[in-house]
């Protein structure tokens, strides 16, 4: 079975933010404004060195947040995506301490200034509920995977720097992209 | 351990074009691997930068910690904490069926003697009662996935732990007043003496068997066990307290996720402790010696009791004419 | 690789079994009555829109082609819509420009169909009160109004300001709108966007257009961009330039005061000073003719007058150049020599190069450039000039601009004539609906407008000093923000002062809002582009038929209908569709509007697409190289895709396009040309024909005039005509000959109609015949006016213009920092559609200023902090501050899309109720300054001065 895994090509990236808007497009139903699943960075801003990258959720295949979640409400699909329930999150926050890319979020909201419930990139996947059900679009957006689709950011990402798809098919992509960069043979997808 | 380190690597290695990939390179793209490099570094390193995204840590791509917390978390202290309640409830009712309870010798007097203010009472229960739930909810958050999850529907996990987080969260405020409040209006009382060492050196009598049998050392206001358990509750309460408010307050104190992290250990440490000692004190209390609960409800103690147990306070308080007896 | 979708079945998610909890249930429950609640606040008497998520999933998908409405690289996408609203968005893998990429926008397009903030139905201001109208009454009140200033201050005081939104059908619609009024008070945002770029261009070899396309790019071997940001101004051209960097290893060259996210990917960037472009292309020239790294034989052959520039050139030796623009040396140095080195090389400049008041010199100075180094007319060379909005090519060339008439035919009586030939109407009829007396000895109908930059002096400006009857009273703001404009006090109080403001657009527009008034502000609801169907032309001048998504929102009209209504009202309408049927809901059939054009459209070959043609490529746009833009198959076998113009002839003689302008390696049948015969055939006894060039298979073989049927009768290719032909050709040109015959013929034989002549270097025609650097009127470097001086203060068309009395002061003791403006990524033009796009919005929520750290220091402003910025004028903007190395010392920069705030208050107020963006903001426009290019009346948003101080 697949694993699915996003890559960004920093020589590509142009922080266009297509993706992120692409995420909020395809994933209206669930997001809200303020949340953000998927951002792009840009280090060394305006400095000789500059490099911006789109991260997001990245799927690790022993996910932190899945280790640390106290209502363990993370699970994984054949297909190597992490995706969690939200009937069963409780907000706690735990998953955003745990998580290297700063993947989950929260929306506000309650007593203390509490979280609700966490939100992040489900690698255009949905959730738990029956696929395409109202239930499903309304908590975690679309399911493009269910249809045979690959993630909505890196499907329209303006230079093809966000790769997403089976792991060994996007590294050896990006393999070849950087063997033959600057040559006759490079190639470009 | 090295597993978490490799399958994080692997993550990573996927998200930037930055990796090893790059020495595969073409001869020409020598500038480009070194910048690669770079690059690369810096945002091992934790490297910030700018983004349109306002929320919390977007600025920071990777944030890299020790993943052996999250080991640490569900292997070692899950656990303990199990096994600070259970544990030694089942230690306790074993000791107990071994050695039987501590009785008044000669009964009760059916004489009251002052030994709390009300207001004392009232501050103990603050603490007490929210501490309990404080330790059965904590217990279900940090090891009920591991312990209860997999007996249960997934709904009621659902709605238990989701309890647990609310119960949780809200107890954590009174929890605290009563400790602030114990901490610093007993303390005095809690000071440690020498006759605490002898105290300690029998068990404080408590043990019916062996060289330990029938001893009844000297104990002022506080025995040397009470005032270890004050001492303790109040250093970890503390630690308990403060990284609770991290976790509960994330907006107010902006702590970074690695901090974050630790105060999760040290809360979970903490309330290992705590809970281990609240055992022993409930036991005590209510099981153990006999007439000790009276202490928490009327705020008096018999009289039978406050000379077997605490006879310094007793002969002090009869001396200096502080004694009251409940009318 | 392509990202392809996956044909295998698809994977299964593994699930959790789980019943519906009771917490399930409660939020399903709240979801539920929260969907009521915000269905209720709509509010009376509005139709609630069908949203996205009240579609079942399963529900019938209709798949409609259409192209992104934001800038012109002209995006493909895929609008899935199910129960007649826009569901989903899919990406065009197939579409030659994007390969299904998309940037921000492109990304977020999908928000047009829910419209949130739009405006809803027709209002009107009374009272300071908007109250609502019904369509029949806007429309009559207005053209009331139309007709009352008409009869007491002629045609020539109502303006139009047009939209480079519209189709190019709605472009052709307004322009011809404004004709049949009677003025030539007509414009849109391209003259603050490329008119200088179009004059200056145009001037040089011929057409004012980008004259390869972006897939071209591909092959170049260097780029160079000079106030280009494509990274975030034009992001998926990035896809093209990347693969040049990637497959052909070429250097990227950025030159730019900013450090862009362009010049992130450049291997040079040079960080000019601004407005001090000309001494830097005067640099790299220097090097060049010092080194002998021009294309002599190019120049003897294609190009006029280059000695002219050598000789200028040598006034700028390396340290001159350095003290003039700020670069090392060595920087002006390598960018010469990577570009002599690297051939071929393209050049690539938008609003940083053409919003200058000098402008025009400065778009000459690129195309020179690329002349010297013989690397026009070639795959991979040309000057790529990338326009900013989605059909701002289209409008240009439809002549939506206050100096000429569709097809760059200029106001000329014959002009008019043709166009009336074309219109099907007399000319006489044409002429007498405009001002037949004459102002400041000019005459109306042949006499260029008032420019979209300086609409406002065209209100304030005492009527004696303007060349028109009276000053404008009453003025339609159809897709135009104001907040563009530069001195945005004087835009305020020209709203003010106005009788009678009408804005036309989705949005209620600053036109709407930022005025003081209490009466007499019509807002009417357009639709959006994705409401209607139309050809839109990109940059590349490829055309795409872009089909039509939904039906126009709440009580929107299409631009057409609204056009029309009026003229209807206005009692013109017969004239003004006489070529052109209505169905049965007197709606007009968009096709005519496509064929009238190719009927007209002569000059740049705008003749050859029919809308047939261009329908037929849309819906195949997959068969179409994203390399070479060539069909090597399919429906349209042969053809580069969009036709780009020239596409000569009429449609049946199939004309494939010209992707490539001036391209003598291929035959004119299959897109080959040369350059323009524009400009007479001798210039003080110089031959301007090429000498020794032409193109592929002309049976001249050297430099030949443009074609007219007297040349034909010479060349005895007169019969080649057929009898129908030869009535039209009769004493016509090809640019005036409607039945395509004599560019038919010329094409027979391998010529280019226009005729085969050199670029020129010189243009006699300008107050600068060659560029001359000429220091901005507000320069921080007041030791350089002396010797770079600006022009004196002359009359332009009808209205004023200073340029020395504004220089002679000195600005920069209280206004030292330089100031520059430019796009975001997120944002487009005045950003008040974007502005409402919570997609976008998000990513942007504050207006804010560029600061390097070290004058931020020098400030005590820190990163955040809210400053006051004011302008050299003293229009003072609350806004935040960026401190970043990305913009250099003694520089500052600002972005241009927002507004909704002035002097630090906001405007929220005045908005009718829920149409308020989600994100207002300071325009920068308030803060910068005088400044109008003298050939097309661009305005100076580049080079201004400021001081900023903590709020």
């Amino acid at each position: 079975m697949a694993t699915m895994k996003f890559l960004c090509d920093t020589k590509r990236c142009i922080e266009c933010n297509g993706c992120v808007t692409a995420c909020k497009n395809e994933n209206d139903s669930a997001l809200e404004w303020g949340i953000q699943r998927r951002r792009v960075v840009t280090i060394n801003d305006g400095v000789k060195g500059e490099a911006s990258i789109s991260v997001a959720c990245m799927h690790c295949s022993d996910a932190p947040c899945m280790a640390v979640c106290p209502a363990n409400c993370f699970y994984k699909t054949e297909d190597g995506i992490v995706l969690h329930d939200k009937d069963t999150c409780i907000g706690c926050g735990y998953c955003l301490y745990a998580c290297p890319f700063g993947a989950p979020q929260f929306p506000q909201g309650g007593a203390f200034g509490a979280r609700g419930k966490m939100d992040k990139c489900t690698f255009c996947a949905g959730g738990p509920e029956e696929n395409h059900s109202d239930a499903e679009r309304q908590k975690y957006g679309s399911n493009r995977i269910a249809e045979g689709k690959l993630p909505m950011c890196a499907e329209l990402c303006a230079t093809k720097s966000l790769l997403a798809g089976d792991a060994e098919m996007v590294s050896a992509i990006f393999r070849e992209r950087v063997a033959y960069r600057g040559s006759k043979n490079a190639i470009w997808g | 351990m090295n597993k978490w380190f490799k399958h994080i690597g692997i993550a990573i290695a996927l998200l930037f074009s930055v990796t090893a990939f790059a020495h595969d390179g073409a001869d020409h793209a020598d500038d480009a691997k070194a910048n690669n490099g770079q690059i690369w570094s810096q945002l091992k390193a934790g490297a910030e930068g700018r983004t349109t995204s306002l929320s919390e840590f977007h600025a920071q791509p990777i944030n890299t910690y020790d993943l052996r917390v999250l080991e640490l978390r569900s292997d070692l202290l899950a656990p303990a904490l199990m096994a600070a309640l259970f544990g030694m409830i089942i230690i306790f009712i074993l000791f107990i069926k071994v050695n039987g309870i501590s009785k008044l010798h000669g009964g009760f007097s059916g004489k009251l003697v002052y030994r709390w203010s009300k207001f004392d009472v009232s501050i103990h229960w603050l603490g007490a009662i929210p501490c309990l739930l404080l330790i059965l909810t904590g217990l279900t958050l940090l090891a009920g996935r591991f312990f209860f999850q997999p007996y249960i529907g997934e709904g009621i996990w659902s709605n238990l732990v989701y309890a647990a987080k609310q119960v949780h969260d809200y107890m954590a405020i009174p929890f605290m007043l009563g400790w602030a409040l114990m901490t610093t209006l007993w303390a005095k009382n809690q000071l440690p003496k020498m006759y605490d060492v002898k105290w300690m050196m029998v068990v404080g009598g408590y043990i019916n068997f062996g060289p330990f049998k029938g001893k009844h050392p000297d104990a002022g206001f506080a025995n040397a066990g009470e005032k270890l358990w004050f001492w303790a509750f109040a250093l970890f309460g503390l630690v308990i307290s403060a990284s609770g408010m991290l976790l509960l307050f994330p907006n107010l104190f902006e702590p970074s996720r690695t901090l974050s992290l630790i105060a999760l250990v040290l809360h979970s440490i903490s309330a290992i402790i705590i809970t281990a000692f609240s055992i022993v004190h409930i036991f005590m209390a209510t099981v153990m010696s006999e007439g000790g609960m009276e202490c928490m409800v009327s705020g008096y103690c018999d009289e039978t009791w406050a000379s077997q147990h605490h006879n310094l306070w007793f002969d002090e308080i009869k001396e200096n004419g502080t004694l009251k007896y409940k009318e | 690789m392509q990202l392809t979708r996956k044909s295998n079945a698809a994977p299964t998610v593994e699930k959790k079994t789980l019943g519906i909890s009771r917490r399930q249930f409660m939020k399903q429950a709240g979801i539920t009555s929260g969907g009521i609640a915000a269905a209720s606040l709509l509010g009376t008497g509005m139709m609630r829109r069908a949203e996205a998520k009240d579609v079942p999933h399963d529900a019938p998908t209709e798949i409609k082609r259409t192209v992104c409405s934001a800038c012109a690289v002209g995006c493909g996408l895929y609008a899935e819509v199910q129960n007649g609203v826009w569901t989903g968005q899919e990406p065009a893998f197939d579409h030659p420009f994007n390969n299904g990429g998309h940037c921000a926008k492109g990304a977020a397009l999908r928000e047009h169909g829910h419209g949130e903030k739009r405006l809803k139905y027709p209002m009107k201001l009374v009272d300071g009160k908007w109250k609502k109208l019904s369509w029949e009454q806007a429309l009559n009140e207005v053209g009331d109004q139309m007709l009352d200033i008409r009869k007491e201050s002629g045609p020539d005081s109502l303006y139009f300001m047009g939209s480079a939104k519209f189709s190019n059908e709605g472009c052709y619609m307004y322009r011809k709108f404004a004709a049949m009024w009677g003025t030539n008070n007509v414009d849109h945002s391209a003259r603050i966007c490329h008119s200088t770029t179009v004059a200056g261009v145009a001037n040089t070899w011929g057409y004012g257009a980008q004259t390869n396309s972006f897939n071209d790019i591909q092959n170049a071997n260097a780029i160079f961009f000079i106030g280009a940001n494509p990274a975030e101004a034009h992001p998926v051209a990035m896809q093209h330039i990347l693969i040049a960097k990637e497959k052909n290893n070429a250097k990227l060259i950025v030159v730019d005061p900013r450090f862009s996210r362009t010049a992130a990917h450049a291997d040079l960037h040079c960080d000019l000073r601004p407005g001090t472009d000309i001494p830097f292309i005067y640099g790299m020239l220097w090097h060049i003719f010092e080194n002998g790294w021009e294309d002599k034989t190019f120049i003897q052959e294609r190009v006029f007058e280059m000695e002219s520039i050598r000789a200028e050139a040598k006034k700028f030796p390396p340290k001159e150049v350095a003290n003039i623009t700020g670069c090392r040396e060595e920087d002006v140095y390598q960018a010469a020599k990577l570009m002599a080195d690297n051939r071929p090389g393209t050049v690539v400049w938008c609003m940083g190069g053409t919003q200058h008041h000098v402008g025009n010199a400065n778009t000459r100075a690129y195309c020179i450039l690329q002349l010297a180094l013989g690397n026009m007319g070639v795959k991979g060379g040309g000057t790529n000039i990338f326009r900013g909005h989605d059909n701002v090519q289209g409008a240009t060339d439809l002549g939506l601009l206050f100096d000429t008439l569709p097809g760059y035919y200029g106001l000329k009586t014959g002009s008019w004539k043709h166009w009336s030939h074309v219109w099907d109407l007399d000319f006489d009829w044409v002429k007498s609906r405009f001002d037949q007396n004459s102002y400041l000895g000019r005459i109306p109908m042949n006499t260029p407008g008032i420019p979209c930059s300086r609409w406002h002096d065209g209100v304030l400006e005492t009527p004696e000093k303007l060349a028109q009857k009276d000053r404008i009273r009453m003025a339609f703001f159809w897709g135009q923000s104001v907040n563009t404009e530069t001195r945005q006090r004087d835009v305020r109080d020209a709203l003010d002062k106005m009788d009678t403001v009408v804005v036309v657009d989705p949005f209620p527009t600053m036109a709407g809002v930022m005025h003081r008034r209490k009466n007499g502000v019509y807002l009417l609801p357009a639709a959006t582009q994705f409401e209607t169907e139309g050809s839109v032309s990109n940059s590349g001048r490829s055309q795409q038929w872009r089909e039509k998504v939904i039906e126009p929102l709440f009580e929107s009209k299409t631009d057409l209908e609204i056009m029309y209504r009026l003229s209807q009202k206005l009692g013109f309408a017969d004239e003004y569709t006489k070529r052109i049927a209505k169905d049965e809901k007197d709606v007009l059939v968009i096709e005519d509007i496509t064929r009238e054009i190719n009927r007209g459209m002569w000059t740049i070959g705008m003749s050859g697409q029919s809308p047939e043609r261009l329908k037929l490529h849309t819906q195949n746009w997959g068969t179409f190289s994203n390399t070479t833009l060539e069909a090597l198959g399919g429906p349209a076998k042969g053809d580069t895709y969009g036709l780009p113009w020239p596409c000569w002839g009429t449609p049946e003689q199939k004309h494939p396009g010209t992707q490539i302008l001036y391209n003598t390696s291929r035959h004119v049948l299959e897109g080959g040309g040369n350059f323009r015969a524009r400009f007479g055939v001798e210039y003080k006894g110089k031959n301007l024909l090429a000498e020794g060039s032409f193109s592929k298979g002309a049976e001249i073989q050297d430099g030949y005039p443009e074609f007219t049927a007297d040349m034909l009768k010479q060349l005895g290719w007169w019969d080649d005509l057929t009898a129908e032909e030869k009535v039209e050709a009769e004493g016509r040109n090809w640019k005036t000959d409607v039945s395509g015959g004599i560019q038919r013929v010329a094409m027979k034989h391998g010529c280019i109609p226009y005729g085969n002549a050199k670029a020129r270097c010189i243009v006699w025609t300008f107050p600068d015949e060659i560029p001359i650097h000429r220091e901005p009127l507000y320069t921080p470097r007041r030791d350089l006016v002396s010797k770079y001086p600006t022009y004196d203060d002359m009359q332009v068309h009808r209205l004023p213009t200073l340029y020395k009395s504004i220089q002679e002061k000195d600005s920069a003791a209280k206004y030292p920092l330089g100031l520059t403006s430019g796009r975001l990524v997120e944002y487009e033009g005045g950003g008040e559609e974007s502005r409402c796009n919570p997609w976008l919005a998000e990513l942007q929520q504050e207006m804010f200023v560029e600061i390097n750290p070290a004058d931020a220091a020098d400030r005590a402003i820190r990163d955040g902090d809210t400053v006051w910025l004011e302008g050299a004028e003293g229009g003072r903007i609350k806004i935040k501050a960026m401190v970043t190395p990305r913009v250099k010392v003694g520089v500052t920069w600002m972005p241009y899309h927002f507004a909704g705030h002035m002097h630090g208050e906001s405007l929220a107020a005045n908005y009718p109720e829920g149409t308020v963006p989600y994100v207002l903001g300071e325009s920068c426009n308030t803060a910068l300054t005088y400044g109008y290019d003298p050939v097309t009346q661009m305005q100076e948003t580049k080079a201004s001065l400021c001081q900023i101080v903590k709020a």
